[in-house]
């Protein structure tokens, strides 16, 4: 391959993980604010906070859904032509298990078997195939962080690469949440998300540190938050 | 009482433990290995066999009227010194019934210079339609402590589980508020083989503030409760999920509505076969009765009868 050709095909993919961490991706991002909802309602999160809110959510939230981006992406780029499919369950489940809060739970995997279907429709990779398969025979969720990446390894792109966009992605539809639950107009969320950039970079340095073992977060507001979004009497999100 | 036999894997433990421990100085390396059965003539559950090595003690079991045996977990040397390495490996035999507590709160103490974190590690199996509670004291780490504390957690079919977790600020009375240096949680819960719940919490409150929103906020004692049934269908904890969410409400009756609140309860089913708990309070003292109130109404819609409460709380 050429040195032109080969900067094409990274062109194109950097073009389509562009795409892929596109807010507008119609995969329901928007419907989600995975406890937000609730610290605001219950006077925990305001618009003063904010800034710092997200940098240590980046920092714990950030870095657990960046482990697993980053091993799914490591699983596509040693994909031999076929998923190791054990290996793809064992990822999903044990982010599974790291979710304490059902609506959360649940709202990660709705949104990654919706961001994986709509990916195979328009690559027509096998290994999302495979993946979206493998999946529902065995009732496992699949995780938006994980399906990301093991889009992006199929894509040839870097795991550092995966979990930089992944992160700033999530922490993107974030501040667009509390666009619509705080007092935050554009040019405030426009700083908010330019100022945590370093913070989404030293912790996809951070994820390659750790496995999906070892990664530990601590997050009991959120955890809190999460868990009692069921009980909010008026909800402008699914989670 | 019999010399509990050691399991192969027990042993593998015993000598990854040595080996960590072994570049330690001044280390205490010891297990603590219980095992209970149930007795179906007299319908009680006995300690059957233990393996005691010091400072870890359990003087005997005590008959509930239930029919459960009550032990109190005893670290005579007042807690954990850096490079200590505790084991606890408890086996609760089928339809046994078990609680277990301790007789006061565990302190992590700060470790000398150039002595490891302190490691605590619990191995636990719940037999077929056996039940263990577990309902420690709290966990105060003092100035400077490190601890690594790993639980695994197996429960069998139709196995009952009542395990919490309080992590104390430190010795708030001293004004010693989050001056530990670095605690580390792990825990993993399996049901029939299948991980139901794994948490993983690394806490270093010099390098990342445990205040920030994202952490504890204006929160100081955190607790995690696990209550778990093996085969007990999801609309069943859905169903005592809610109820167990107005038992946390009619906790916070009095409290200013829409301001921040002294307590914090979530409440959310796991992926399968249980609940977990996550509490937040600026005050310990909330959180302990805020457990036993949860603990009571759990029990009572799982079981039937209310829970023994630890004497030192009636």
């Amino acid at each position: 391959m050429t040195g032109e050709a080969f900067s094409a095909d990274r062109s194109l993919a950097e073009l389509r993980l562009l795409h892929l961490a596109d807010s507008a991706l119609p995969i329901g991002g928007l419907a989600h604010s995975f406890g937000l909802e609730s610290l605001v309602s219950a006077n925990l999160l305001g618009t003063a906070d904010l800034s710092g809110f997200l940098h240590g959510h980046i920092e714990e939230a950030g870095l657990l859904e960046g482990v697993f981006c980053r091993a799914a992406s490591h699983l596509a780029r040693e994909d031999q032509g076929q998923l190791d499919v054990s290996r793809w369950l064992e990822i999903n489940d044990c982010l599974s298990a790291r979710k304490p809060a059902r609506e959360s739970r649940v709202g990660s995997g709705s949104l990654g078997r919706n961001f994986l279907a709509a990916v195979r429709a328009v690559s027509g990779f096998p290994l999302l195939h495979e993946a979206l398969q493998a999946s529902r025979q065995s009732a496992s969720l699949i995780h938006h962080s994980v399906a990301f990446g093991l889009a992006s390894g199929a894509l040839g792109l870097g795991e550092e690469c995966a979990v930089l966009a992944f992160l700033h992605q999530s922490t993107a539809s974030l501040v667009s949440a509390c666009q619509r639950l705080l007092p935050l107009g554009q040019s405030q969320a426009t700083s908010i998300l330019w100022n945590l950039k370093p913070a989404m970079i030293e912790t996809a340095n951070r994820s390659a540190s750790f496995s999906i073992e070892s990664v530990c977060a601590f997050t009991p507001l959120l955890d809190w938050g999460a868990m009692e979004h069921p009980a909010l009497s008026t909800r402008l999100f699914i989670s | 009482m019999k010399t509990i036999a050691h399991t192969a894997a027990n042993q593998e433990r015993l000598a990854e433990a040595d080996l960590a421990s072994s570049f330690s100085p001044g280390r205490v390396r010891a297990s603590l290995q219980l095992e209970f059965q149930f007795d179906r003539l007299v319908g009680r559950t006995h300690l059957v066999a233990s393996h005691q090595e010091p400072p870890l003690r359990v003087v005997r079991a005590f008959a509930h009227d239930d029919g459960a045996a009550l032990v109190h977990l005893h670290n005579v040397s007042g807690g954990l010194l850096g490079g200590d390495h505790l084991s606890l490996f408890a086996a609760v035999g089928p339809k046994a019934r078990v609680q277990v507590t301790t007789t006061g709160a565990t302190r992590i103490y700060r470790p000398r210079e150039g002595v490891a974190a302190a490691v605590q590690s619990n191995e636990i199996t719940v037999g077929e339609g056996a039940l263990l509670e577990y309902v420690p004291d709290p966990l105060i780490p003092f100035a400077g402590a490190r601890l690594s504390q790993r639980t695994t957690i197996h429960l069998a079919p139709g196995a009952g589980l009542f395990w919490w977790e309080i992590l104390a600020p430190g010795r708030e009375a001293r004004g010693e508020v989050f001056e530990y240096e670095r605690l580390e949680m792990k825990t993993d819960i399996t049901a029939t083989g299948r991980l139901i719940a794994a948490e993983r919490i690394g806490l270093e409150p010099k390098n990342r503030s445990l205040s920030s929103l994202a952490r504890l906020g204006p929160y100081r004692t955190w607790a995690t409760f696990y209550i778990c049934r093996e085969g007990l269908q999801p609309a069943f904890w859905l169903d005592l999920e809610q109820h167990l969410r107005e038992v946390a409400l009619s906790m916070q009756q009095g409290s200013q509505p829409r301001a921040p609140q002294g307590v914090l309860w979530g409440i959310s089913t796991l992926l399968a076969h249980g609940l977990a708990i996550r509490c937040a309070a600026v005050h310990g003292r909330d959180v302990f009765s805020g457990l036993h109130a949860l603990w009571l109404a759990a029990k009572l819609r799982l079981y039937g009868r209310a829970p023994v409460l630890p004497r030192k709380v009636n």
